[in-house]
């Protein structure tokens, strides 16, 4: 340091000039298809990440994994006691045990992949600040482990279907209902990564979540029909864009009333899934550098 | 000053550029306003009006230059900047203003690195493992190693919230120390666990500090810095005081802190104002696209 006289508060100011062409910006968001690239390359922490979290979900209960069960039988019984027994809404439905039962599974793994995914990021804030991975690393293994809690989940909507009467005959339809599980599967995880940028940035968003799962679940027909309710045809219409309700519609159609489910049910669920999975990637992908912060 | 007109050109490829890196936060303050409403009119009107927020400066603008082999050490009293500017440096915060380039992805060794509490300490390591980008093989590989120099024995098949802070951050550390950055950051991480741990855990800093390309210590401890440095910055209250030589930098501040401690604010003052009028603040320019000279 050269002698400095100058009494003046700013300090001297010295340029240097550096070489920068080797140099990356820490924290930098790649670009989009690198960052699926990397996504890709950090697989193996996504799914131990699921398997872990599955096994340890329910260690502290005495009855372990059983909740994974439990949980959605009682929730069926308590709909069933209310609405077929006290209120009547199942007026018309055959089988409606099994129609409720499937209404009932099925919207309960997307509203706890839903919830979970849209947590990933607020409740592993340590992890995300630990390590450099993709973040969307997190909401994927949210997903990817409420699918893996699903799949008994699934089995023990099919075995009602067949125990309880009036039993339903096991037909080829039914292996058509894992397609449509899966679709299921990649809008929850769009809708999951939409909501967790959100709640990283403004926390109150969680609260919301399960008035509008709740909101969501009654306009879904999960212990009712539309066409009861609803005689207004172009309303109608309009309701029937619902991903869920399609989602329900399919698996009853295969599995309760052995038809082959509409190709316009299909379509508006692939629809659904391709386009809210590529919006959720790009948004949260767009915000991949704010996750570590506060 | 005539040097400072003058570029000096920084010969060959740095490991860290912090490039005019600067942070601001917005919180909340509980301090409240004069001369407010009393009773009533303040509980309706809490929720709605807008809170007392307070910009903190957290760290000013400030540029470092630093090459492969050097070891930078940081010293300041508390709330100086100097965890922030380490965040700003691995990544984990983004700077308001101002960005930090690396010529590899920066390791922070910290011992708040918080890992899953559900989950048990084994499936932290190999989860913690994952999340740094190693392969489920590597992660198999460094198991026993890490295990053993967090020296948790069998208390790693407990779960992490079972552990004891100390335990933790023993795991916390064993498990970021488990790869070999090219550029390192270490914040306070020997200061935690018991004599026994602190002994092996010297001795794996010292391996990681061998081999790495450049070094970032912070420290309360001026003789680890004396020790371990070769250059040594000087912050406070987020402003650079000195930067340089670790003698004469560590010799002012504790002139510094011995004047402070006696109370004497004033001397305290000029010591810092000398320092601060005798630096030289670099200023990076960038030379990507230009070709470079002798």
């Amino acid at each position: 340091m050269s002698a400095d006289t100058e009494l003046a508060p700013d300090p001297a100011v010295q340029p240097l000039s550096v070489d920068m062409r080797r140099l990356t910006r820490v924290g930098s968001r790649p670009g989009f298809l690198d960052y699926l690239v990397q996504l890709w390359d950090f697989r193996q922490f996504i799914f131990y990440d699921s398997r872990a979290r599955v096994q340890s979900g329910t260690r502290r209960d005495r009855l372990g994994s059983a909740w994974l069960l439990l949980n959605p039988i009682f929730n069926g019984l308590t709909y069933y006691l209310i609405f077929g027994l006290l209120l009547h809404t199942s007026g018309g439905i055959k089988n409606f045990v099994g129609y409720l039962v499937i209404g009932i599974f099925t919207f309960q793994f997307s509203s706890g992949a839903i919830t979970s995914g849209a947590r990933s990021i607020r409740n592993n804030k340590s992890v995300v600040q630990a390590f450099n991975f993709p973040r969307a690393a997190l909401p994927i293994g949210a997903n990817m482990r409420e699918l893996l809690a699903a799949v008994p989940l699934i089995l023990a909507m099919l075995l009602i279907t067949v125990v309880l009467p009036p039993a339903e005959k096991i037909t080829w339809l039914w292996l058509l209902v894992v397609p449509a599980v899966l679709l299921q599967a990649l809008f929850n995880l769009g809708v999951g990564l939409i909501l967790a940028r959100m709640i990283s940035r403004i926390n109150d968003v969680t609260h919301l979540i399960p008035f509008a799962l709740r909101a969501w679940m009654y306009l879904s027909a999960i212990f009712y029909t539309y066409d009861r309710f609803v005689t207004h045809p172009q309303v109608l219409a309009i309701i029937k864009l619902n991903p869920l309700f399609n989602v329900i519609d399919i698996i009853r159609d295969c599995v309760l009333y052995a038809k082959v489910p509409q190709w316009q049910s299909w379509a508006i669920l692939c629809a659904w899934a391709l386009g809210t999975l590529a919006v959720g990637l790009v948004y949260f992908w767009k915000g991949e550098e704010s996750y570590g912060r506060g | 000053m005539a040097a400072a007109d003058q570029e000096i050109f920084i010969e060959g490829h740095p490991c860290v550029v912090v490039d005019g890196v600067q942070m601001r936060y917005r919180v909340a303050s509980s301090e409240s306003h004069s001369g407010d409403d009393e009773g009533r009119k303040r509980l309706w009107g809490r929720p709605l009006r807008k809170s007392n927020l307070v910009t903190v400066h957290a760290l000013n603008e400030l540029s470092l230059v630093v090459e492969r082999g050097e070891s930078v050490g940081i010293i300041g009293r508390n709330g100086s900047g100097k965890s922030t500017l380490m965040k700003i440096i691995s990544g984990q915060s983004k700077p308001t203003n101002g960005a930090v380039y690396a010529s590899s992805t920066p390791i922070m060794l910290g011992v708040n690195a918080a890992l899953v509490q559900d989950l048990s300490g084994d499936q932290n390591v190999i989860l913690g493992c994952l999340a740094m980008g190693m392969s489920r093989a590597e992660a198999e590989e460094k198991f026993e190693s890490i295990v053993e120099l967090s020296g948790l024995e069998k208390s790693i098949h407990l779960p992490m919230k079972s552990y004891s802070s100390g335990m933790a951050s023993r795991l916390r550390f064993a498990i970021a120390a488990a790869v070999d950055p090219e550029i390192l950051l270490v914040d306070e991480a020997l200061n935690t666990g018991d004599a026994q741990f602190a002994d092996r855990s010297k001795r794996r800093m010292d391996e990681l500090r061998a081999q790495a390309g450049c070094v970032f210590l912070v420290s309360h401890s001026l003789d680890t810095i004396r020790d371990m440095c070769s250059r040594v910055v000087w912050l406070d209250k987020g402003d650079l005081i000195m930067d340089g030589d670790p003698t004469a930098a560590i010799a002012a501040y504790q002139e510094f802190t011995k004047e402070l401690s006696a109370g004497n604010n004033i001397s305290a003052a000029a010591i810092l104002e000398n320092a601060k009028a005798e630096l030289v603040a670099t200023e990076i320019r960038e030379r990507s696209s230009r070709r470079v000279r002798g």
